[in-house]
């Protein structure tokens, strides 16, 4: 049989693109990181400007290194290896560039509308919709390209690293849209089709395999393609890698309501969730193992060589936080760790240590190949290396003991049976000295990250005027022979199941994309189905009402500001929290919540019992300035919502939007707007004759005030606010 | 009537089980399929692609990296 053979080039230069992309949006999220670092060690760096306060800059951190990022990290290397892998160049040269320009514009796009306040309020999908809109085409674009490439690939087999990026490509596609869905209120707001427990159940499905699917498995990918590169051998053992691979495709998904633990989740999902985690451990161990060993006979090369020491710590970290992981998701472990610094600790672990370092070993071994220039000093790679090491061990230790100690000062009684801290404050100034010192392992980090760039770049000045473009030849797959071991001696019977083998292997890639999809649909379905469906799950309490307009216009700002980074909504069923913050909270409370606000870190108290607590004065007296209130707050200051007048006009779009969703909304439904006023001018006479500034009744913190006073009301059958019987029936001292 | 109170209605819960019987299986049938003998040729074959092209680096002045 003839063989036709292809001459064909690589797309290099998209590659350079996206390594690029990654340096510039990795330094820029490593430094709003810093940023709100030491807002928390001290609330002076919120600089008394809405824009920078931490609420606002959290999300925007957080997606910046997700995103963009480990995003553009992921992008780099899935360009570079698609290629290699398949012997083809990307299918569509365009669609490359649209993706590269495409992803960069969304990244600009959450930069400018993160700040200033436009959020859905579900941490790692923040971005309001029309930006959730330009994703989906992006990655779809993203998609067709990488499908494309497969079919006009001229390598038959296809190596696991692919499969892990197709795992990886689908699955960020079904979670982005589905936890995305929403109802629009205005250009840029919108509200979560879900509500409460349901919202909540989605967010942490979604929240979780993003992390799976978008910081785990890409990165495993990365790391079957990168390592054997660089430790110039193949990996330890390649059914491991499969069964790696399977194990987390098929487990990861129904580990979601670990986020959940003693939260007013049904507590089947929640054991549900915990099992599927402690099972994950094993696979992930497996692929550590398999990662470390793949350096079997070369470790005297690790001693030289900067880009395996990158690997060796990544692959460490992988196997530490996947550790660690499971652990954290039983629920007893869960019940000191959730809502304190120990996650975030866990978590950097990964972010760090995973993907930061597996980017720098990456992008290391990549630069002299894609610059065509040896790398500019070997020896500030090292440096960097040990910063930045050192770096992640000062920031982890720190945030480990803060949180380990501020989740047993929560839950310490003294001899009398009493708190033993009942002041939060004390519990949050505890942590200080820790805040400092994970500024400076940050900072360290961020250092290597700068000696990074300026190697990189010094290796890209030193690339030759044009980029030679290598030429490369391959049979495309028709032209092989149908398999090594059943090659054809010519012939009709021959040809034909030649024809039938091609045919095959090239329908392969979409049945496992089938498979993929179907793997993940139905565990996600399965998991998800039953709380949406089974009222029982969800009891209703008869007395939660829909938040009246000036309440929701309040639960807005609420979302806007970003409190939840901050503060939680929900009192778990354990005797130190009923005892700190009140009756624990129930699924039946959140039906109208579109979207939940349960929060995932209490920096601050928790807020579910807050209506009542305080007078309508204190909390504007403590929202201009915490610190005029409680001292030692590290709570950023609002005094704008003084200042803005509160858009009422806008209100009965809101509620239009909420009746959308099936609230009963009664006659708000064509006068939210008066409504609204009404109540707001009770608030503000309310708070004028406790001695409060005037003139407050068009101002957004009235909005505020409401929403923060309804807040656990309905179900403690408190007298109501200012919203049922206006002549300011908040006394002074409320509930508490 | 919500989409709630139709999906109540339907007794789906059952098919939850179902999927999660079929899930097993599968799985179970991929781990089977992935440890038999007859695959090892092919998974020999196929841990070598990454190490299938030549893209070395530009040698360093002075201390090029070798490659067998
Ligand atoms: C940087 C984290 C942070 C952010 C963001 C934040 N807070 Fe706080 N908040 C705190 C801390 C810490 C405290 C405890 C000290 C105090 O009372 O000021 C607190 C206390 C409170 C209290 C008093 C609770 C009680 O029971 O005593 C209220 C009410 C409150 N915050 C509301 C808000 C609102 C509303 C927002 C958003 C506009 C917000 N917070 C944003 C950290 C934060």
């Amino acid at each position: 049989m003839s063989t036709r053979v292809d001459t064909f080039a690589y797309d290099d230069a998209i590659v350079r693109k996206f390594l690029w992309a990654t340096f510039i949006w990795g330094l820029v999220g490593f430094l709003v990181g810093l940023l709100i670092a030491l807002q928390l060690a001290n609330p002076v760096f919120n600089f008394g400007l809405e824009f920078l306060s931490f609420g606002r800059l959290r999300p925007l951190h957080t997606n910046a290194v997700i995103f963009a990022f480990a995003g553009n990290a992921i992008f780099t290397g899935i360009y570079y290896s698609t290629q290699r892998l398949l012997k083809a160049r990307m299918f569509s040269d365009g669609l490359s560039n649209f993706h590269f320009w495409g992803w960069q514009a969304i990244i600009v796009a959450a930069a400018l509308t993160l700040p200033l306040g436009f959020t859905q309020a579900k941490e790692y999908a923040e971005l309001e919709w029309p930006i959730d809109l330009a994703i989906a085409v992006v990655w779809v674009a993203f998609a067709i390209n990488f499908v494309g490439t497969m079919v006009k690939r001229r390598e038959r087999h296809i190596y696991v690293a692919i499969w892990f990026y197709i795992a990886s490509i689908v699955t960020v596609a079904v979670l982005h849209i589905f936890n995305n869905l929403s109802v629009p209120a205005g250009p840029l707001k919108s509200y979560s089709l879900y509500a409460g427990v349901q919202d909540a159940f989605m967010q942490w499905w979604y929240g979780h395999n993003a992390v799976a699917f978008f910081l785990t498995t890409p990165f495993l990918g990365l790391m079957y393609y990168f390592m054997p590169k660089a430790a110039e051998r193949p990996v330890f053992s390649y059914k491991l890698s499969i069964l790696h691979f399977w194990t987390i495709v098929f487990l990861y998904i129904w580990a979601g309501p670990h986020h959940l633990h003693y939260t007013a989740l049904p507590d089947w999902a929640s054991t549900l969730g915990m099992l599927f985690s402690v099972m994950l451990w094993m696979p992930s161990w497996g692929g550590m193992i398999n990662g470390l060993l793949t350096l079997r006979g070369a470790w005297n090369k690790v001693a030289e060589e900067p880009v395996l020491k990158f690997f060796v710590v990544a692959v460490t970290a992988y196997g530490m936080s996947t550790f660690e992981g499971p652990m954290l998701s039983v629920k007893s472990v869960n019940s000191l760790a959730h809502y304190t610094d120990w996650i975030i600790a866990h978590v950097h672990t990964g972010a760090l240590g995973w993907n930061g370092f597996l980017t720098f070993g990456m992008i290391y071994w990549l630069a002299p190949r894609l610059f065509q220039a040896p790398l500019f000093s070997k020896k500030l790679a090292e440096v960097h290396f040990w910063i930045a090491t050192f770096g992640i061990l000062l920031y982890v230790a720190s945030i480990y003991s803060a949180g380990i100690t501020q989740g047993l000062m929560w839950r310490a009684f003294d001899e009398t049976g009493r708190l033993a801290y009942p002041d939060f404050v004390e519990t949050v100034m505890k942590l200080m000295p820790m805040y400092w010192v994970r500024v400076a392992g940050g900072s360290l980090y961020i250092l290597g990250m700068l000696i990074f760039g300026y190697n990189i770049l010094k290796t890209w000045m030193a690339r030759p005027a044009t980029y030679e473009v290598p030429l490369v030849t391959a049979a495309p797959l028709g032209a092989h022979a149908p398999e090594p071991h059943a090659a054809p001696a010519g012939g009709l019977v021959a040809s034909f199941t030649s024809v039938k083998w091609h045919r095959r292997w090239e329908g392969a890639p979409v049945f496992f994309m089938v498979m993929v999809v179907v793997a993940v649909v139905v565990a996600s379905l399965a998991e998800i189905i039953p709380t949406f469906l089974i009222k029982s799950n969800v009891p209703t309490i008869a007395s939660v009402k829909p938040y009246t307009p000036l309440e929701l216009a309040g639960r807005d700002i609420y979302i806007k500001e970003g409190c939840f980074n901050c503060h939680s909504q929900m009192v778990r069923p354990l005797r130190h929290e009923t005892e700190r913050w009140g009756e624990y909270s129930k699924p039946g409370e959140f039906v109208y919540d579109h979207p939940f606000l349960w929060g995932s870190r209490r920096i601050g108290p928790d807020l579910a019992r807050l209506g009542g607590k305080y007078p309508d004065l204190w909390h504007v007296r403590h929202m201009e300035d915490p610190r005029s209130v409680v001292q030692r707050s590290i709570m950023p200051p609002y005094a704008h919502l003084q200042r803005k007048a509160l858009d009422f006009d806008q209100i009965q779009s809101r509620v239009d939007a909420m009746v959308m969703l099936g609230v009963p909304y009664g006659d708000a439904v064509t006068n939210a707007p008066a409504m609204a006023r009404e109540q707001a001018q009770a608030i503000a006479a309310g708070i004028e004759s406790q001695g409060g500034p005037a003139g407050l009744a068009d101002r957004e913190i009235v909005a505020l005030v409401a929403y923060l006073q309804r807040l656990g009301r309905d179900v403690r059958q408190l007298p109501a606010t200012a919203s049922a019987a206006p002549a300011a029936a908040v006394a002074p001292g409320g509930g508490k | 009537m919500k989409l709630v109170d139709v999906m109540s209605a339907a007794g789906l819960s059952i098919y939850a089980i179902v999927a999660l019987v079929l899930f097993m299986t599968a799985f179970v049938a991929i781990v089977i399929r992935t440890f038999a003998p007859s695959q090892a040729s092919q998974h020999e074959y196929d841990a070598r692609l990454p190490l299938s092209d030549d893209d070395q680096a530009p040698a360093q002045a002075g201390r090029g990296v070798t490659r067998g």
